[in-house]
């Protein structure tokens, strides 16, 4: 996917963020956030609720001034110029926004209208944008009457209409079916394949993994990883992830018992029902080879003893697990899937 | 607690700080009421009249206060249910559809029997002061109970019916307005007539609270014209809330199933897709159909105004010329009527009518249309989107006050007619009638500004409706209550004053109503209004400026 997306982009970046910094009160919502963002590249925003992602959305869209620090898109500051980043940028929230008694059509209007599109473009352009998000068969619904997928397409249409150069997007597949998803997931290719820069928040990591160029992390307001998805998961790998398959669920407790006993600082996880305990460990092989022997001697049916890939998902908790222990949730160091 | 619904409703309502801040203030309002009014001078009155005033102007107090607290609870008790989801939800516990409505009824009920309660004090104070039997309180609660069980009943009945919570509260508040003035109308104006007529019309105003309440604390009642009246009222009013209370209940029962939340997406239908036939059909009926397809916003035009219209029920074309045509067919008629029978009306009471007509339809319909200006579009989430266009704020809240205004505009635009009709009558109105439209157009910009102002500083679209209807109301209805006790125990000085703030005390001085005719009221009321809708205009300024500022 991303080998088809390369020629157009370049390594002209678009977002510049510097020291980027917000408070309200005591409370620091951003910390000193450094990125920067190239054209035609897609970055993924994530991190666990309440990291900070919304307001530094909020800051780049001109809806929140900083403590200190700047952020530029396409050369303008986003917050001196906050008139002309709104023409650079479409951005579409996590809530839709939608009217009573409004169609598709006359919604798309309405914000042409208010980007002051001219009548003749406007309606032009409308076809258009309807066409690229495939929402044209909808044009006579009424918004306040769409599905959440639909909705989300018309959101994405909407923040076309004046043909920013840079796309915002809060959470675009929060709630959408799996097909949706897929859906939606094309569309944001199709449009980075367009020259537009995009940047993207989701929960759903399996989907930004997918697509985006870049992953940046975002806990308490700090950034904790920026760079492809490949980079990040090994700034992660020395945390490894390894998987205990056993023939039979009887003997989960006991390999969770004897696991507990060798590595008492390891988060285990054990499920009965697929009869597998994982563990995760910065040991070194020869330290899992006594594990396994360990195991074995205890007459624990060992059928497969293998590391687990490291994903975005796992990149993810292992930067947000020390924020939730910080925050006082329990360790766990043992729990059942 | 059998009932939970009760439990949630009620319970958790009374241990919340506001309650506990609105109970104190409504205890503190009451001793006020009859402390101004309690006699210092050393003489003590045998005949009793003086605590008999002060009673009188209590219960009326509490009526108004019934009035106008009340409709809020119940009219959004299922609607809000309804857009949250719960009801689904509690469609599917045991619960059968008469517990959830005995659930939800009697939860308000008790939310007013705690007002009606913390009144009792006041009460047993006129009593004290002498001169008021037992049965005369104990009437007037009983008049205060049944208007709260009609409240009741009606505003849940119009909360199955309603798909926005404050479109409950507006059809809510439109009902009691009915119930309580307007059902008085046709006695007012055909007082006299016999036949079934006189008994229909009879009848009628005996639904109103506030001719039962009339009736039983004076003389004369609501539309009497000052005539005593034979007919026991409050029996009457007792026969027809109750049946009404048992029609209202078992129609709110009934509608109370799983039909409420089993209704399929709009498909949009658009008549321009439909056969010619079906096109010339709904031309017809409609004139301007809502289904068309509409244009495109043009060049000079404020898109949010167009947006405005296009996403309200009364924005809508058709439904503007439907009321359009209502206010002129009704200003008209009355008119026409006063040319027939001038030996029973007297132009200026057409023009009071009209006044009243037309102040009702302003105060009814505006604080629904200002009220959520800002907080719609917050509670939405189109106030962030409208943010992120190259719109200034000013420009969006312009375009939201024009959509307003020329509404407002095309509603009294439409009552001219009526007017023109009654200066080509009697050409020596032309005065009256000048100071007339001064005056509405003031209450008008007063209401819109007071209402924009008001729902400004509100997040929920129901919460601003909800507060704005209460300040417009309290401005309307309080002045008006120290009017009924004029002579006594308010002199004209002071019912005066308190009128110099009522927009439609203004109208009706000017037009010579009688019972407001000996009053001067212009042009100090439009000074005030006019400075109120200036200080109204610069709160809602800087409430704009606040919520768009970057955070």
């Amino acid at each position: 996917m991303s080998s088809t997306r390369n020629s157009s982009t370049t390594s002209n970046p678009v977002v510049v963020i510097r020291h980027l910094t917000k408070k309200f009160g005591d409370f620091t919502a951003l910390d000193d956030l450094n990125l920067t963002l190239n054209a035609g590249q897609i970055l993924g925003l994530i991190g666990p609720n309440g990291a900070g992602k919304t307001t530094a959305i909020k800051v780049l869209v001109g809806l929140s001034r900083p403590t200190s620090g700047t952020a530029t898109i396409a050369g303008v500051d986003c917050v001196t110029e906050s008139k002309r980043i709104k023409h650079l940028v479409g951005y579409m929230p996590d809530k839709f926004g939608s009217y009573d008694n409004m169609r598709v059509r006359e919604y798309l209007d309405f914000f042409g209208a208010a980007f002051q599109i001219p009548k003749k473009e406007r309606i032009r352009r409308i076809d258009e944008v309807m066409e690229m998000t495939g929402v044209s068969y909808m044009r006579d619904r009424y918004v306040d009457a769409l599905s959440h997928g639909m909705a989300q397409k018309v959101g994405i249409a909407r923040i076309l209409l004046h043909n920013p150069e840079m796309l915002i997007l809060d959470e675009p597949a929060n709630g959408l079916d799996p097909q949706a998803r897929i859906e939606m997931r094309e569309l944001l290719l199709s449009l980075a394949r367009m020259g537009k820069t995009l940047l993207v928040t989701s929960h759903i990591l399996p989907e930004l993994s997918r697509i985006c160029d870049q992953v940046a992390i975002l806990t308490n307001g700090k950034l904790r990883a920026h760079g492809t998805v490949k980079e990040i998961s090994q700034q992660v790998t020395q945390q490894r992830t390894i998987e205990v398959q056993l023939t039979t669920g009887e003997y989960v407790s006991a390999a969770a018992k004897i696991l507990t006993e060798v590595l008492p600082l390891g988060e285990i996880t054990e499920s009965t029902a697929e009869a597998i305990v994982r563990f995760r460990t910065d040991r070194a092989e020869e330290a899992l080879v006594q594990i396994l022997k360990k195991l074995t001697d205890a007459s624990i049916p060992v059928a497969q003893f293998r590391e687990l890939q490291t994903d975005l998902e796992e990149a993810f908790m292992s930067f947000a697990r020390p924020q939730k222990e910080a925050e006082g949730a329990p360790s766990m160091t043992r729990t059942e899937a | 607690m059998a009932n939970p619904i009760i439990q949630r409703e009620l319970i958790s309502v009374l241990r919340q700080r506001r309650t506990v801040v609105v109970q104190c203030v409504l205890a503190v309002c009451f001793v006020l009421l009859i402390a101004i009014r309690w006699p210092t001078e050393p003489r003590v009155a045998l005949s009793g009249v003086r605590s008999q005033e002060v009673f009188r102007l209590f219960a009326y107090g509490l009526l108004a206060t019934v009035l106008l607290l009340l409709p809020v609870a119940p009219a959004t008790s299922i609607v809000r249910e309804r857009t949250r989801g719960t009801l689904a939800l509690l469609l599917n516990t045991p619960l059968a559809s008469w517990q959830i409505y005995c659930g939800k009824f009697l939860a308000t009920i008790g939310l007013a029997g705690q007002l009606l309660i913390l009144s009792l004090p006041a009460a047993a104070a006129c009593y004290a002061l002498g001169g008021i039997y037992p049965g005369d309180i104990l009437a007037t609660y009983v008049i205060l109970v049944l208007t709260v069980f009609l409240i009741t009943s009606c505003s849940l009945l119009v909360s199955t019916y309603s798909v926005s919570s404050d479109s409950a509260v507006r059809w809510s508040y439109g009902l009691i307005l009915t119930i309580s003035v307007l059902t008085v109308l046709p006695h007012y104006l055909l007082l006299g007539t016999g036949g079934l007529t006189g008994t229909i019309i009879s009848w009628m105003r005996s639904l109103s609270p506030i001719s039962a309440m009339m009736s039983l604390h004076g003389a004369a009642d609501l539309g009497s014209a000052g005539l005593a009246t034979t007919e026991n009222i409050v029996l009457r009013f007792s026969v027809i809330t109750s049946i009404g209370l048992i029609v209202t209940s078992l129609w709110t029962i009934r509608r109370l199933d799983f039909g409420l939340i089993d209704a399929a997406r709009d498909t949009g239908m658009i008549v321009d897709d439909q056969s010619l036939g079906v096109r010339s059909l709904r031309r017809a009926f409609f004139i301007i159909d809502p289904k068309r397809r509409s244009g495109y916003i043009g060049r000079f035009t404020n898109p949010v105004m167009v947006k405005e219209f296009r996403c309200r029920k009364f924005g809508r074309l058709h439904w503007l010329l439907r009321l359009v045509a209502v206010c002129g067919i009704i200003s008209l008629a009355l008119t026409i009527l006063t040319t027939t029978q001038t030996v029973s009306w007297d132009v200026a009471s057409v023009g009071g009518i009209m006044v009243v007509l037309q102040v009702a339809l302003i105060v009814l319909i505006t604080p629904s249309l200002a009220a959520g200006l800002i907080a719609t579009e917050r509670e939405t989430g189109g106030w962030v989107l409208l943010q992120s266009t190259p719109m200034s704020v000013w420009q969006v809240v312009w375009g939201k006050i024009l959509s307003v205004v020329l509404t407002l505009g095309l509603i009294l635009l439409a009552t001219l007619p009526g007017y023109m009709v009654m200066v080509v009558i009697d050409p020596g109105q032309w005065f009256q009638v000048r100071r007339v439209m001064i005056c509405l157009l003031m209450t008008a910009l007063f209401v819109m500004l007071c209402s924009a102002a008001v729902g400004s500083f509100f997040r929920k679209t129901i919460s601003a409706t909800t507060t704005a209807y209460a300040v417009v109301l309290s401005v309307c209805a309080a002045p008006l209550l120290i009017w009924l006790g004029r002579g006594a125990p308010f002199g004209h000085g002071t019912v005066e004053k308190a009128l110099l703030i009522n927009p439609i005390a203004a109208g009706f001085s000017v037009i010579r109503v009688p019972g407001f005719a000996e009053y001067n009221l212009v042009p100090a009321n439009w000074w005030i209004l006019g400075v109120g809708s200036i200080l109204f205009l610069l709160l809602l300024a800087w409430q704009t400026h606040r919520v768009s500022r970057p955070q």
